[in-house]
């Protein structure tokens, strides 16, 4: 297939994160050239990592954080726990690209501000929905029904695992279907005296593997993970996926790709007489430069925020109310998980033995609520999973210890005798109206209006949380504790965005009055316009997301590519 | 294992045609590398008299001594406390420090002929103690969970002890000589054999 012309690219995808990483690769690998457009600084794969292995000594105040910088510059950011002076060169200057924090509602809103975007600093945790996720709106009424079905798109989940390294162990749950695994990491003795503890008297409860998306086994270019620790730092062995290790080098090899950082993208313009988009228009971060770019099609993959901010500042007199909006819905049923609530417990047992090398990943207990039809005794509907981990203490936990001298000094270097074994739920937020983001009137830097949020939880997120509390609490004392006690507030659920899974805001159905997208992430209102990260999202499963991120835009492109071939966009 | 090692290493375990792409990048941008900057005690610092300097070296001692391994001197943490204290700290938390160091500069001398770092080591652990005492309704102590901002009207003692546990044990000499230290495990062995006298893993990253 050859570029016409009058065309800069056969296809311009907007962010080079997760999602825009998948659609450089796919599409340039089947043969259209491709422009990437980054609004963050380039990071190279490996010589771009700055903190990777940065010992205590080596860091600004040896690791305490930079108050007076992060005051100024991460006031958001910093609130995250994996933000720290060995990453913070990844994450957006909340003072140089600020959102609108004092209108709406309260909202954290993390993010990259790189080349690879959050895929540099993600969690990692990549899980397959379920059948019964994607039937979950046409079942109980919430939303609308999801324009696609679980076999729809098992083939893409395998398609995204085999490429991108997925450890897990198959345990053939409906609610959580297996997929394409490498190996899983060893467990802690304490995780299997839990696990053999809750088959008997727990045998509701499954625990396995967090799934993560990280390798026990080599990949081409990519080696399996040598346990330093702290990914989210950058890998230079490419052992977690990430654009930069993974998604990226494959389209740069097809020499199909054009990638520019620096390039915030202001909007997008449509051309009523084709009904097409006609070009892009693009601020360069470094010199304000403007200029724009055309192509036969558009992939927004700029987060579910960033894409739908874009969507609405692309407002026109045939959009008055942001592009592909006919339906009214752009901008609404804005999703995240809440977290942080579940329980600890700490175990006596295998204080013979201790570990060598750090996991980088825990355990992980599926959905056991409301699984098939819904619990006599549940006061909501949905469900929820815990990410669950073993911390074994050090001086850190000790820090304000009483005493001194060589008693003190013992104490806080000396093995502990104890593995604490911690776990949080993540619960499925229902999809509303009323939750959505919207344009400031305030504007950056670049004149792009800036994005206020109006969300909150609803009854069902805060009935689900005391019950996630709840079961926490009898799964870990199932477990025969030395003692157990509850964590998180039930009663303020987490800060919304704060699950950093924010999605929805541009859903797909078949509906055109009551979806932005169809069931190929295609805008019903401009058929060369695709949004594949979690703006699509229709509704939010309790899972991490990410992995139907990547499989939704592998199939999208996929579609693209054929509806270009043959000439129909 | 330095910051090129690791690279080195890390390219050799990398197969295919990645190899020439990284020895390439390995060429540029070594020293902007957190991991092969100057050390953070490394930098001067002018906030301490002479006589503070070893009032403050005495009390790092005593809260974490030399025994048969080094202690807060060995591992510069005197230094690293003056840098915290004058680059770190705010005002407000200054103050109370050099006040706390001022009240023992006037006061150990008045009550024992002789400053705190002539003591002996008993009395200089007397003096801490009964610091600790007077201040031990602080919530600095009452911290279940010490993933939390540094609290910032802690009293003197709270403060010296932070300062010296936290400045010693990610130390260069805490990390390699105290604690075991590997940042390239290469493996995870989750029933690794506890030996008597084993002490814990430096820890990768830190609470904030």
């Amino acid at each position: 297939m050859k570029t016409q012309q009058n065309y800069d690219f056969d296809v311009i995808v907007v962010g080079s994160g997760i999602t825009g990483g998948w659609a450089a690769k796919e599409l340039t690998e089947k043969g259209l050239k491709v422009l990437v457009l980054e609004r963050g600084r380039d990071v190279k794969h490996g010589s771009g990592y700055l903190g990777e292995h940065a010992p205590g000594w080596k860091q600004p105040f040896n690791g305490k954080p930079d108050r007076e910088l992060e005051a100024r510059d991460y006031p958001v950011q910093s609130k995250l726990y994996a933000f720290s002076a060995a990453n913070r060169h990844f994450w957006n200057n909340d003072r140089l690209n600020p959102y609108a924090v004092d209108e709406g509602k309260p909202f954290d809103w993390f993010r990259g501000d790189v080349v690879g975007g959050r895929s540099l600093m993600w969690g990692r945790q990549s899980y397959r929905w379920s059948p019964q996720d994607f039937r979950a709106n046409a079942t109980d009424g919430h939303g609308i029904p999801w324009p696609v079905e679980y076999e729809d798109i098992a083939p893409w989940y395998s398609h995204v695992e085999k490429f991108i390294g997925v450890n897990g162990r198959k345990e053939g749950l409906a609610q959580l279907p297996d997929g394409e695994f490498q190996k899983p990491m060893e467990w802690f003795p304490i995780e299997k005296t839990i696990q053999a503890r809750l088959r008997k008297s727990a045998p509701d409860i499954t625990l396995t593997n967090a799934r993560t998306a990280i390798l026990t086994e080599d990949l081409p270019g990519r080696s399996a993970c040598h346990y330093c620790g702290p990914c989210e730092n950058g890998c230079s062995t490419g052992s977690y996926f990430s654009s930069q290790a993974s998604t990226l080098p494959a389209a740069r090899a097809t020499g199909n790709l054009t990638l520019r950082p620096d390039s915030v993208v202001e909007k997008l313009q449509y051309d009523e007489a084709t009904g097409r988009i006609s070009a892009i228009h693009v601020v360069d971060a470094q010199t304000m430069a403007r200029r724009a770019y055309t192509a036969r099609a558009y992939f927004l993959c700029a987060s579910t925020i960033g894409s739908t901010q874009l969507l609405l500042n692309s407002a026109s007199a045939a959009f008055p109310n942001g592009l592909a909006n006919r339906s009214g819905v752009l901008g609404h049923y804005l999703m995240d998980h809440f977290l942080s609530i579940g329980a600890v417990g700490m175990f006596a047992e295998h204080s013979d033995t201790y570990f060598y090398g750090n996991r980088p990943t825990g355990l992980y207990i599926p959905r056991f609520r409301n699984v098939g039809k819904r619990d006599d005794d549940a006061d909501f509907i949905r469900g929820y999973g815990y990410q669950t981990m073993i911390n074994s203490s050090n001086w850190m936990g000790q820090l304000n210890a009483k005493g001194f001298g060589a008693a003190l000094k013992n104490q806080l270097s000396a093995l502990p005798p104890t593995w604490v074994f911690y776990m949080a739920g993540f619960g499925e937020c229902l999809p509303r109206k009323s939750n959505r983001l919207y344009l400031s009137k305030k504007k950056d830097r670049f004149g792009v209006p800036q994005v206020a949020f109006d969300f909150e939880w609803g009854d069902n997120e805060r009935a689900m949380g005391k019950d996630i509390q709840k079961q926490a609490l009898r799964i870990v004392n199932a477990a025969g504790p030395a003692f157990a006690i509850p964590i998180g507030d039930t009663e303020n659920l987490s800060t919304p965005g704060a699950g950093i899974h924010e999605m929805g805001t541009a859903r797909m159905g078949d509906d055109p009055g009551e979806s932005v997208l169809n069931r190929y992430n295609q805008a019903h209102d401009v058929p060369n316009l695709f949004v594949t990260d979690g703006s699509f999202m229709t509704s939010a499963s309790c899972v991490n997301p990410s992995l139907t991120y990547m499989a939704f835009t592998a199939r999208a492109c996929d579609y693209a590519a054929q509806q270009l071939a043959a000439g129909v966009i | 294992m330095d910051r090129r090692e690791f690279l080195e290493c890390a390219a050799l375990l990398i197969s295919g045609t990645a190899l020439q792409q990284r020895a390439f990048a390995l060429s540029s941008e070594q020293q902007q590398y957190l991991a092969t900057a100057d050390d953070y005690v490394s930098k001067s610092a002018k906030l301490f008299s002479t006589a503070q300097r070893k009032l403050v070296a005495a009390a790092a001692e005593t809260i974490i001594p030399r025994t048969e391994t080094p202690g807060a001197i060995d591992a510069g943490v005197p230094h690293f406390i003056e840098l915290m204290v004058e680059d770190w700290f705010n005002d407000g938390e200054r103050a109370i420090f050099m006040a706390g160091l001022a009240d023992l500069e006037q006061r150990i001398p008045a009550e024992h002929g002789k400053p705190f770092d002539e003591l002996g080591d008993e009395q200089q652990l007397a003096v801490l103690e009964a610091l600790e005492a007077a201040a031990s309704d602080s919530p600095w102590y009452q911290q279940g969970n010490i993933r939390r901002a540094f609290i910032s009207d802690a009293p003197f003692i709270c403060q010296l002890k932070e300062l010296t546990v936290w400045g010693f044990f990610t130390s260069e000499t805490g990390t390699k000589e105290v604690l075991r230290y590997n940042p390239m495990p290469m493996k995870f062995d989750p029933e690794y054999p506890r030996k008597p006298g084993d002490t814990t893993w430096a820890p990768p990253n830190f609470y904030r």
